[in-house]
């Protein structure tokens, strides 16, 4: 890496914060539509000092984790049933086919009359969503694995299930945490939104978003977007990680 | 063990009820500790022939029998008394270089202490001592080829067939390669039947030389190698080298021309 390589990004980043700072400044533009990023950074050390940041941050990544483990369990498990098995994939084939290119979010009204405002209804509408994803990635990955690894396997004396769980599903693991990716992005999309839906709730980084926009204290708006974007860089971090540590041959 | 063949057809079924005949009646006696080398164009069959003699491929018609020559009279369907060096190599990317060796150990339910003792020893055979835990991603393609020959070798079985092995490695690699298959052949005189489209590997490591047609393949001529073994890369210009080598070219050369004829009649009628 060059020194430049190494030092613009940084530079870049403090350059656009101090225009951003000195524009609001210079022409005195009312926080309601552009606080200054000094000011956005006043409220967030305000939320986490009186602990809504935290507390709201917690309720949503737990929410978050519930519905992506509902859907990874559920996704994967399909999913390398319908790899595995011819039937299982045709039984299962018209339905993935006719709900994945529902947009899930239609589905809140209907959820939202079944289940109420509770945690079951933000779980269910996460996990139904990151669902599809995760399991179409798992049965492609499944179907595509080189014939050529199974016959040597075969070859080698391995039954056809020592096929499956030594071969097939190693050699799909890839696949499989390139969809539990996807999987964990639309999670955090419906969380939010169903954390927004009015008066659905009243907890959580989208009630939080919701809330301070109806009484335009913008900068707590923009507190609550820095977390997000922050919490979501992290959990794509921490998922390469896994992959790199469950499929290092695969990068 | 030997290796019979008799009336060895195979047709793909293709569309439009445009079958194609991969293989016509091939017959050959593969022989016990022998060395047979399989000479054709690309797509003669060589490699379909290997998939079902291998047990991997049902045939259209015709048997292989594997026959022990000191039990002639109980022969065994294929499969079990073979093992396969891929030409892709398929090592499994996920294994170690160990575990990919113990893959076949492993499957028959040896202990894990057992199988890696002795993958251990048959990496080191091949010279890759040292480099037990590393994944095939990282290695060289000479050594991956190594790891392959390893895996196969593991099992201890009879027949090994070889599906043009050395193919995707570089001019020296091959020849270093070819050497130690040699010597490993000398020690183990396993009944190999080794698959390749060039002339002068298939002289320097076989005894037999099977010349195979264009598609269909059939058996144009079979060539004896009388080189003495231990084999080396000297004989290649020897002058009972030159005169195999001649006759090889001369069978080959037909058929390659024939091949190119039928790909550009294939072509025109498309």
């Amino acid at each position: 890496m060059t020194l430049a390589e190494r030092t613009l990004p940084g530079i870049v980043v403090v350059a656009f914060l101090l225009a951003w700072e000195a524009l609001v400044r210079a022409r005195g533009i009312a926080p309601i539509y552009l606080p200054a990023p000094s000011a956005i950074a006043v409220y967030l050390w305000r939320m986490i000092a009186d602990g809504s940041l935290p507390v709201n941050l917690g309720i949503t990544l737990g929410r978050v984790l519930g519905g992506f483990a509902v859907a990874a369990v559920a996704g994967v498990g399909l999913g390398v049933l319908m790899g595995m098995s011819r039937l299982v994939a045709r039984i299962a084939d018209p339905w993935i086919a006719a709900l994945y290119p529902l947009p899930k979010i239609a589905l809140i009204p209907l959820l939202l009359t079944w289940l109420g405002t509770g945690e079951a209804y933000k779980i269910v509408i996460s996990a139904v969503t990151a669902f599809f994803p995760i399991v179409i990635s798992a049965y492609a990955g499944i179907r595509e694995v080189d014939r050529g690894l199974m016959k040597a396997a075969e070859d080698l004396g391995a039954s056809r299930r020592q096929v499956q769980l030594k071969v097939v599903l190693p050699a799909a693991v890839p696949s499989i945490f390139a969809g539990l990716h996807l999987g964990m992005g639309v999670t955090i999309i419906l969380v939010i939104a169903a954390e927004m839906i009015g008066g659905s709730s009243t907890s959580g980084m989208g009630y939080l978003l919701m809330q301070a926009g109806q009484v335009m204290e913008t900068e707590k708006v923009f507190a609550d977007l820095v977390v997000l974007a922050v919490v979501g860089a992290l959990i794509v971090k921490l998922q390469r990680w896994i992959d790199r540590k469950v499929a290092p041959w695969a990068h | 063990m030997d290796v019979i063949v008799e009336q060895l057809t195979q047709v793909w079924a293709g569309s439009a009820g445009a079958d194609l005949v991969a293989l016509e009646r091939f017959s050959h006696r593969f022989a016990s500790r022998r060395f047979s080398c399989l000479l054709g164009p690309s797509g003669c069959g060589k490699s379909t022939l290997l998939q079902i003699v291998g047990g991997l491929e049902p045939a259209t018609s015709g048997t292989v029998r594997i026959v022990d020559p000191a039990r002639p009279g109980e022969a065994r369907p294929p499969g079990a008394d073979s093992v396969m060096v891929w030409q892709g190599l398929n090592l499994f990317p996920w294994r170690s270089v160990l575990d990919n060796v113990a893959f076949g150990l492993e499957v028959h339910g040896m202990p894990k202490g057992e199988r890696h003792e002795r993958a251990r020893a048959l990496v080191a055979s091949v010279g890759l001592a040292g480099f037990e835990h590393h994944l095939p991603g990282q290695l060289s393609g000479g050594m991956r080829q190594r790891v392959a020959l390893a895996r196969a070798l593991v099992l201890e079985r009879p027949i090994l067939l070889m599906d043009e092995p050395f193919a995707a490695l570089d001019a020296q690699t091959k020849i270093v390669m070819q050497e130690e298959l040699a010597r490993i052949f000398d020690r183990t005189h396993k009944t190999v039947i080794f698959v390749t489209h060039a002339i002068e590997e298939a002289i320097l490591l076989g005894d037999e030389v099977v010349v195979m047609s264009a598609r269909p393949g059939r058996i144009k001529e079979v060539l004896f190698v009388d080189l003495p073994r231990p084999r080396s890369l000297e004989m290649v210009s020897t002058r009972a080298f030159a005169a195999i080598f001649d006759r090889a070219f001369h069978l080959i050369r037909e058929e390659v021309m024939t091949s190119m004829a039928q790909q550009a009649a294939a072509l025109g009628a498309a």
